[in-house]
């Protein structure tokens, strides 16, 4: 009976040490995030959603050979080595690029990462001959990455890729690939929604279990290759939650430990609760794009400024309760690009009904306009109340603005065609969040062979100066050259506003107090290995 | 009996096919081709030509209707254009998680509708009557989905007692626990067929109370079991039917419900096509639900034909 | 009883038992009067509902504020705010102009689509209950189909087909509200058909036009038209509950739907001003609830909604 006691003890203490160790294990403890996607992003290795469905389950699980830098708050984020240790533009052919890759990297199922996986990757969104062809992933990887042409293995730890033309900003461009396990897709059955259930990536997370519209759960990946950046969560739940209303209650039930954009007028409550609200800025803007073609009000460069000078950015700013800087060009002040450009916009409404009235518009004929804007999406903030509030400070200086108020994804399809298309509804202007990480968004936004449907310059706007300059540069190595251009051609785009600049997002997210070790990078991105919950 | 569920059966076939019909011309009402949305600006011609051949938008019209409608009553219902995932799998799961609501609610809101109506009937006129309707019209003319979201404040938020959204488990809850994040949505789905179940309780109890010779019976104090029988079997056609139709409403109307709730169901998936201009997703999930409405009050009809030999015509 | 299963049972909503009566008999009418003027319920809601109704047509008149205009530095006052005695809205709109302008559109979608299915849906039903045969079965089978779906599937997948927007709503709304009154129509009228006085004028060999406005439509009318305010207070907060969701009225209009979904996440806030919308959506569908039963026992009319 003693023995057996003793036992029993022996037995409870061994279970009581087992369990603290399993407590120091789960040290860093699990993560639960409410995402704004509707919907689980796609868990391919090619996330859908947007940036939000790369914040969450590209950068985490799965790696680009160049990667973000995200561990600072203070600079704007910029790139790092990721799966290549180092690359170079070959002397001899500026559209050749060499990556030297890293040795030593396992996938999550084992397998080793190598030249063959790059070249298959490669092979999965370029190459339609190939059984691995991912049409879905192909869609947005080549929306993101028009100039890759293509590939070739040096040896089993180096490669090369080719671009169409020479372009100085590919690392900007190739870093947005992200990397999956060949052998993994091999083992589930070489389908990818099979791969999808299961996949595997190198990153410092492994996908442990999808619940498609429901949720998606991530372990720390023990095995991963750099000791630095090892989680210290166990895992991270993520869950998807479109309504506002239905993250803020989610938090402040404790169902979730972390949210991305609260309502901003929840936020002073929040805080006052002991949340965190973490803001910061990152390279976003929430612009109008203008159609400029003839026939449109906009077409005169006067208007474009008028309605520039009529937005009350600070009022704006205000109605987002702080989580938005007023906006006066496609980058933020004090962003190296941004110049001295030669109009400075702020609230003048009496600066714009003078370039109104000298366009020919006044109280007798006032000037009226359309726009298409969206009820949600990413990087749209908060699209209805922000609008009706333009839409006042509009009609305040003589212009009537008229609203096509449409869905997200019907936005993005007019976006992508050329104002006056069926699909654009007869606009003349869109209400389009965009992205501003790296130069060659001036290209894609504002040179006149990027004109829709072509690519991003939905309006149209032409300017032979603008398009020179930054010719004389695309080819360029000299970073800088190349950023005295981009100064140069961003002060040409503010004077001429072919967009009216109106908020950079603050992006804010609000999380409990245990949540620990967070630096919000400027960036549309996050790294997550820093944090941790604190019980 | 049996001839009669036969002849219903039969009914069912080209309702289901004007369904389907009506389904399918609603969803080729959509401006635009339905895979633009996966498509990237600089998408080359045989990449739109290959995924417009792939999802079978390159057909007439006719030809797409029928072999969707052949694939359909397979059991195919194709794949989403955004995820790429198998239609059938994820309707599956979605109505199953609908179901999980649908069931609760029904119950509870059938069981409240008939005690109230009952409870309104045979005290007619009093306060308990007066009560138990104004109960009932309350329920039937209060905006749901506003309620949803007061008692998320109160029951989620400032008390902590309940969670305030998703759904906690996978299937069935396992456990106590993990049924409490039914208690919201289910209570707040129950409010309609409460409402309307106890109105026509209500109305078809009275009904019957008012015949001649129950009337007589009451009037000499008897309630015996006869009495209550007797005003069960001519009230429950009636109820079952409203009880049928109001199940429907609540498989194919719990979208708002599931909106605030942030539910996985299939009102939810059904929101999420729409917004997506899936059309695989949003074709299949308005069939499959409308099929389900049939089926359910077919199984009414039928309920009642074995209540009531009368209605077997 | 008998009759309440034969005429429609498989098919709710069903009307049982028109009484026969001879129309234009002014007793009747007399009597409903009278019993409704005994009615305090009833008088009350009709009351509640003639100042609401009046007070969305006065909005112009009523309203202190244009309700599209408003200062972001008075955004989200309280209701007693000094100047906006129901407080302003998210972006600094006057919530009592908002409310005012906002119950004409939103007893618009109640009105509208109900009026328009019963122009449409009721005509179709009398067709097709008089005529019966080829004419009967063509309108009742088409009339299936629609009923397959419960009503809010339908509108939902209306208005997500055709867009976002008023007249969207008011279209999905009507072709939701049809089929039930078709049903009821045509089970009425056939249930009138039968009856003697309108047999007697058949074999007298009035025509059927004759027929249709003299003695079926003052007896189908009465049913259909009791059934139709009931549908008014689901249709109000069916077209809520479409731009709730995103799919119905677009903004800025002042809508009631609209209003409490622009107004949800405010509910941490101040939850009487986002309590508002919700409130009048909620005062005004009760209403038209509360009527539809004063009706149905003033005039006698036993349906089943």
């Amino acid at each position: 009976m003693r023995t057996l006691r003793r036992r029993a003890a022996a037995l409870a203490s061994a279970a009581l040490l087992a369990l603290s160790a399993g407590a120091a294990a789960a040290d860093g403890g699990v993560l639960r995030i409410a995402m704004t996607a509707a919907d689980v992003p796609s868990t391919t290795g090619m996330p859908n959603n947007g940036f939000e469905g790369m914040r969450f389950l590209g950068y985490p699980i799965f790696e680009p050979l160049i990667d973000w830098d995200l561990s600072r708050a203070d600079v704007p984020a910029g790139l790092r080595p990721g799966l290549a240790e180092a690359w170079e533009v070959d002397p001899a052919d500026p559209t050749r690029w060499i990556f030297r890759l890293r040795r030593g990297v396992t996938f999550h199922d084992g397998s080793t990462f190598d030249a063959d996986a790059v070249i298959w990757n490669l092979e999965r969104f370029f190459d339609e001959s190939k059984a691995h062809f991912d049409t879905a992933g192909s869609a947005i990887t080549r929306a993101r990455n028009p100039l890759l042409k293509g590939w070739e293995k040096i040896d089993e730890h180096t490669v090369a890729i080719t671009t169409k033309y020479p372009a100085h900003y590919f690392p900007n461009v190739i870093c947005y690939l992200l990397i999956a396990s060949p052998a993994q897709f091999e083992a589930v059955g070489a389908d990818w929604n099979a791969f999808a259930a299961a996949p595997a990536g190198t990153g410092p997370f492994r996908v442990t279990k999808v619940t498609p519209r429901v949720s998606v759960t991530l372990a720390r990946f023990d095995d991963y290759w750099n000791p630095e950046r090892t989680p210290k969560l166990d895992g991270v739940e993520l869950y998807p939650m479109p309504e506002a209303t239905t993250r803020l209650a989610a938090l402040r039930s404790g169902q979730v430990d972390w949210i991305e954009v609260p309502p901003p007028d929840a936020i002073p409550g929040l805080e006052a609760a002991g949340y965190d609200v973490v803001t910061n800025t990152y390279p976003h803007i929430w612009p109008y794009l203008l159609n400029v073609q003839e026939g449109s009000p906009f077409a005169d460069v006067r208007v474009r400024q008028a309605a520039n000078y009529a937005i009350d950015r600070e009022g704006l700013a205000t109605l987002l309760n702080g989580t938005a800087a007023p906006a006066a060009g496609l980058f933020p002040k004090g962003h190296p690009y941004f110049g001295a450009p030669a109009v400075e916009y702020g609230h003048d409404p009496e600066k714009a009904k003078a370039l109104l009235a000298e366009a020919g518009y006044g109280p007798g004929n006032p000037l009226k306009a359309r726009v298409m804007i969206s009820t949600s999406g990413s990087g749209q903030m908060l699209p209805i109340p922000m609008n009706e509030f333009i839409q006042q400070n509009m009609a305040a200086v003589g212009i009537e603005l008229q609203f096509e108020v449409v869905e997200w994804g019907t936005m993005l399809v007019g976006f992508r065609n050329p104002p006056g298309s069926p699909p654009t509804m007869g606009v003349d202007a869109i209400n389009v969040s965009l992205v501003t990480s790296d130069v060659s968004y001036l290209w894609r936004y504002f040179h006149s062979k990027n004109a829709s449907p072509v690519a991003f310059n939905w309006g149209h706007w032409k300017n032979p100066e603008f398009d020179a300059l930054l010719d004389s540069v695309e080819a360029e190595f000299d970073q800088a050259k190349v950023d005295a251009a981009m100064v140069r051609a961003h002060e040409m785009v503010v004077a001429e506003s072919p967009w009216l600049w109106i908020v950079h997002d603050l992006n804010p997210r609000a999380m409990s107090a245990s949540v620990k070790g967070f630096v919000s990078a400027q960036s549309w991105f996050q790294d997550l290995t820093g944090v941790w919950i604190e019980n | 009996m049996l001839t009669f569920v036969a002849r219903r059966l039969l009914h069912a076939i080209p309702i289901l096919l004007g369904v389907s019909m009506l389904v399918f011309g609603l969803v080729q009402m959509i401006p635009g081709n339905p895979i633009d949305l996966l498509l990237p600006p600089e998408a080359p011609p045989e990449l739109i030509a290959q995924m417009t051949a792939a999802y079978g938008f390159d057909k007439p019209l006719h030809i797409q209707y029928f072999s969707w409608l052949g694939r359909t009553l397979q059991g195919d219902l194709g794949y989403s254009i955004f995820t790429g995932a198998p239609v059938a799998r994820e309707l599956m799961s979605a109505l199953g998680n609908t179901f999980v609501l649908a069931v609760p609610a029904a119950l509870l809101g059938f069981a409240l509708g008939v005690g109230l109506g009952a409870l309104a009937a045979f005290h007619q006129g009093t306060w308990i009557d007066k009560a138990a309707s104004a109960f009932a019209i309350t329920g039937v003319s209060l905006p749901h989905y506003w309620f949803a979201i007061v008692l998320v404040v109160i029951f989620s938020v400032t008390l902590n007692w309940l969670p305030a959204q998703g759904m906690g488990f996978e299937g069935l809850p396992g456990s106590f626990a993990e049924a409490r994040s039914l208690v919201l949505p289910v209570v707040t789905l129950s409010l309609i067929p409460m409402g309307v179940v106890a109105r026509v309780v209500r109305a078809t109890v009275l009904e019957v109370l008012n015949q001649e010779f129950v009337a007589t019976l009451r009037a000499k104090g008897l309630i015996d079991r006869e009495v209550l029988l007797h005003v069960l079997k001519n009230a429950a056609p009636a109820a079952l039917a409203v009880m049928g139709l109001q199940f429907g409403y609540l498989l194919g109307g719990s979208i708002l419900v599931e909106t605030v709730f942030n539910w996985p169901g299939s009102g939810n998936l059904l929101n999420l096509a729409i917004f997506r201009r899936d059309v695989p997703v949003m074709q299949a999930t308005i069939v499959v639900l409308a099929f389900f409405f049939v089926l359910v009050n077919l199984l009414v009809d039928i309920a009642q034909a074995a209540i009531d030999p009368r209605i077997r015509r | 009883m008998n009759a309440l299963h034969d005429v429609a049972t498989e098919f709710p909503p069903q009307a049982d038992l028109v009484r026969p009566r001879e129309v234009e008999s002014p007793g009747y009418w007399r009597q409903v009067r009278n019993r409704l003027s005994r009615d305090p319920v009833t008088i009350g809601a009709g009351t509640v509902l003639a100042l609401i109704v009046l007070s969305a047509l006065l909005a112009p008149l009523l309203a202190p504020y244009d309700p599209y205009q408003g200062s972001i530095m008075t955004r989200m006052k309280p209701v007693g705010f000094e100047g906006h005695p129901l407080g302003t809205d998210e972006t600094g709109r006057d919530m009592l102009s908002r409310l005012l302008y906002g119950g004409r559109v939103s007893l618009l979608a109640g009105v509208a689509p109900v009026a328009a299915a019963l122009a449409i849906g009721g005509t179709l039903g009398v067709v097709a209950g008089f005529f019966g045969g080829l004419v009967n079965t063509l309108i009742m089978r088409v009339t299936d189909v629609f009923y397959a779906f419960p009503s809010i599937l339908l509108a939902i997948a209306i208005c997500g087909l055709l867009g976002a927007g008023l007249v969207n709503t008011l279209i999905s709304l009507t072709l939701v509200f049809i089929p039930p009154i078709i049903r009821i129509s045509e089970s009425v009228t056939t249930q009138v058909r039968a009856y003697d006085f309108v047999e007697a004028a058949r074999a007298s060999g009035a025509r059927p036009m004759q027929l249709i406005r003299h003695q079926v439509l003052a007896n189908v009318l009465g049913p259909i038209l009791v059934y139709a305010t009931s549908l008014v207070s689901l249709s109000i907060i069916l077209a809520a509950g479409l731009s709730f969701l995103g799919l119905g009225v677009t903004p800025p209009t002042a809508e009631w739907g609209l209003m409490l979904n622009a107004l949800r996440q405010a509910i941490y806030i101040d939850p009487v001003l986002a309590a508002l919308p919700g409130a009048m959506i909620f005062v005004t569908s009760m209403c038209f609830n509360l009527i539809s039963d004063g009706l149905r026992g003033a005039m006698d009319v036993r349906i089943r909604t």
